[in-house]
């Protein structure tokens, strides 16, 4: 074996929109591994599928409701799709800080934001085609969505924003926690206990007053309001929580609420993943 | 950017660096040191001591209690990128994407470090053909041997062509016939003149043969700093090693009454060392018999294991 010592060319350096190149760099390093990891794919699928296709036309069967709670619940549970999979996502973070590169990454010239940046873009990717699939399912089960281009922008707008705070909650605690198992362990309560609260597959009205006024607190009431607006064009989510009769004020106000809940979860995350990396 | 910014005093500065962990572990106490352009210097003592902290604040992994440290005049506290720009690491724990080739961990590197494209691509060439990788580049880290890796790990640390080169225990783990092997890969960095390197260790003879100077570490405090030579000189020619029945501490007393050890021999567990520094090992051998302490007795040359065992107290390999 030869030596390094026959090395001597000097690379030259790059220095163009460097923040996008490394993000991008980062961001195709996530998304490989992922691919490499088809369980990040297929598991947060599982539930949500079960749920549109199978519970939510049993429970209409079983129920006596009409055709409008089928479509009801394939839109509910897109709110669980996301929180699931962005949870998913953030256990490859802990991986990534046990026996992957992570330290690499972080002993390389670049902002350190720019990591959690990086898996954000790869968790949205990847949600985007979940919930792409999943209303794929639904439709071809025959669910009926009743979308204007209009509406399908709130709906794309209120599940990015919702996705992206989620990801920041995932990134945060899988700053905070030290094992993959006890990440594990708190998802439940984070991704699922919301979903049954926030009007999934009931509307908020029916829950008892106490707790129909906790859950206008969630995120994640105003994401689902809105995504039926957009989706369905049902009004009656909105109207649960604001309690007025201008839809479009309405959802304005609960995608204010969505996007200040992405906001403040990125910077926390972003903040305690700085924080973590520099001990 | 240059990396240049001091390229006539010290690459590496530090000045009283300082590390207290939450819970008040104090791993590193108020360090100094410089490193020269093109140097190759090491940091050795012990697991424990302060090697890898030191090397963390360096690499802006770890964040100083007290201090101040600088890469090629780049303070690490408050210019991180660009002190991270000028510098790569071998960390000692695998740092790899099990998954992932080694030639996307290498692309990825220069990715990161700004490394045009077609520089990136020759050099990663260049470097897989110097340390045996070519025939490795397209498989997946998880098929890699230890050694493999390890030189995987060291080639990506090269892609950027760094200023500073951090090697943090790099031959810890391997069998003897792999750390050789990659001994000689690292003693190949030395030609690299305008390349500085910190390597830790607590091998001894890695930090003899790597290093033109070596600062020993113990309890997050620098006990020596000089080349390994001067370091050795310090312990006279030779050194009689003699094991003892009774109180090694009378021993050494006697010894010294006697004449026959100076203020720098020492005695860790039964054994005492008697560094010779005007007389020859048979004097000293038959003085110390004619005092009947010794229930064995034998002259060797010094080692920096001795010179680790009289500031410390400590046996190197043992703490390790």
């Amino acid at each position: 074996m030869s030596t390094a010592t026959e090395v001597a060319t000097l690379p030259r350096r790059s220095i163009v929109f460097p923040g996008l190149a490394s993000l991008a760099t980062l961001a195709r390093r996530r998304f490989q591994l992922t691919v490499r990891t088809p369980r990040e794919l297929i598991v947060p699928l599982v539930t949500p599928i079960l749920f549109a296709l199978v519970i939510a036309p049993a429970l209409k069967e079983a129920l006596h409701t009409s055709a409008d709670y089928e479509s009801l619940v394939a839109v509910g549970t897109v709110g669980l799709l996301i929180p699931l999979n962005t949870m998913f996502s953030g256990l490859s973070v802990i991986g990534d800080r046990e026996q992957g590169a992570q330290r690499e990454l972080l002993a390389a010239p670049i902002r350190r934001p720019l990591l959690v940046l990086g898996n954000l873009v790869v968790a949205l990717t990847i949600t985007a085609f979940q919930v792409v699939t999943l209303l794929g399912f639904a439709l071809a089960r025959g669910i009926d969505f009743n979308a204007s281009g209009r509406g399908v922008i709130w709906f794309v707008a209120a599940a990015v924003l919702f996705a992206v705070g989620m990801y920041g909650m995932a990134e945060t605690l899988a700053s905070r926690v030290p094992t993959q198992e006890e990440y594990i362990s708190r998802v439940p309560a984070i991704a699922i206990v919301p979903w049954f609260l926030a009007g999934s597959l009931f509307p908020i009205s029916a829950l008892p007053d106490w707790l129909t006024w906790i859950t206008k607190f969630l995120p994640l009431t105003h994401g689902l309001a809105v995504m039926r607006y957009g989706l369905l064009g049902d009004t009656s989510g909105l109207h649960n929580i604001w309690g007025t009769h201008d839809a479009t004020a309405m959802a304005t106000l609960s995608l204010l609420v969505v996007a200040a809940f992405a906001a403040l979860m990125v910077a926390v995350a972003i903040r305690t993943f700085t924080k973590a990396a520099s001990r | 950017m240059t990396a240049t910014k001091t390229k006539e005093s010290a690459m590496i500065e530090v000045r009283n660096l300082s590390k207290t962990y939450p819970g008040g572990v104090e791993a590193v106490r108020g360090i100094d040191f410089d490193v020269g352009v093109g140097e190759v210097f090491g940091l050795l003592g012990p697991n424990g001591a302060g090697k890898s902290t030191t090397v963390g604040m360096l690499t802006t992994t770890i964040r100083p209690t007290a201090g101040r440290a600088r890469l090629g005049g780049f303070d690490v506290a408050t210019e991180p990128l660009r002190a991270r720009s000028i510098s790569s690491v071998v960390f000692q724990d695998p740092v790899v994407d099990r998954v992932l080739t080694g030639r996307r961990h290498l692309d990825l590197h220069a990715r990161l470090w700004g490394v045009e494209f077609a520089g990136a691509r020759a050099r990663i060439d260049e470097l897989a053909d110097a340390l045996g990788l070519a025939n490795l580049l397209d498989r997946p880290l998880a098929s890699y041997s230890g050694g493999e890796r390890r030189r995987l790990e060291i080639a990506r640390a090269l892609v950027s062509d760094p200023r500073v080169l951090f090697l943090d225990e790099p031959t810890v783990g391997l069998d003897p016939r792999i750390r050789h092997e990659l001994l000689d890969v690292v003693a190949g960095l030395r030609s690299r003149r305008d390349m500085t390197v910190l390597v830790t260790t607590h091998y001894l003879d890695e930090a003899e043969r790597l290093c033109d100077r070596v600062a020993i570490i113990h309890a997050g405090r620098i006990a020596a700093l000089d080349t390994p030579d001067a370091l050795l000189a310090g312990l006279g020619r030779e050194i009689v090693e003699l094991r003892v029945a009774g109180d090694p501490g009378s021993a050494l007393a006697r010894l010294r009454a006697r004449n026959v050890a100076g203020s720098d021999a020492f005695a860790v567990g039964a054994t005492v060392t008697v560094p010779l520094h005007d007389r020859g090992a048979g004097d000293a051998i038959a003085a110390i018999h004619e005092l009947g302490l010794a229930q064995t007795i034998g002259a060797r040359k010094p080692t920096l294991d001795d010179v680790y065992l009289r500031l410390t107290g400590d046996r190197l390999a043992g703490a390790a």
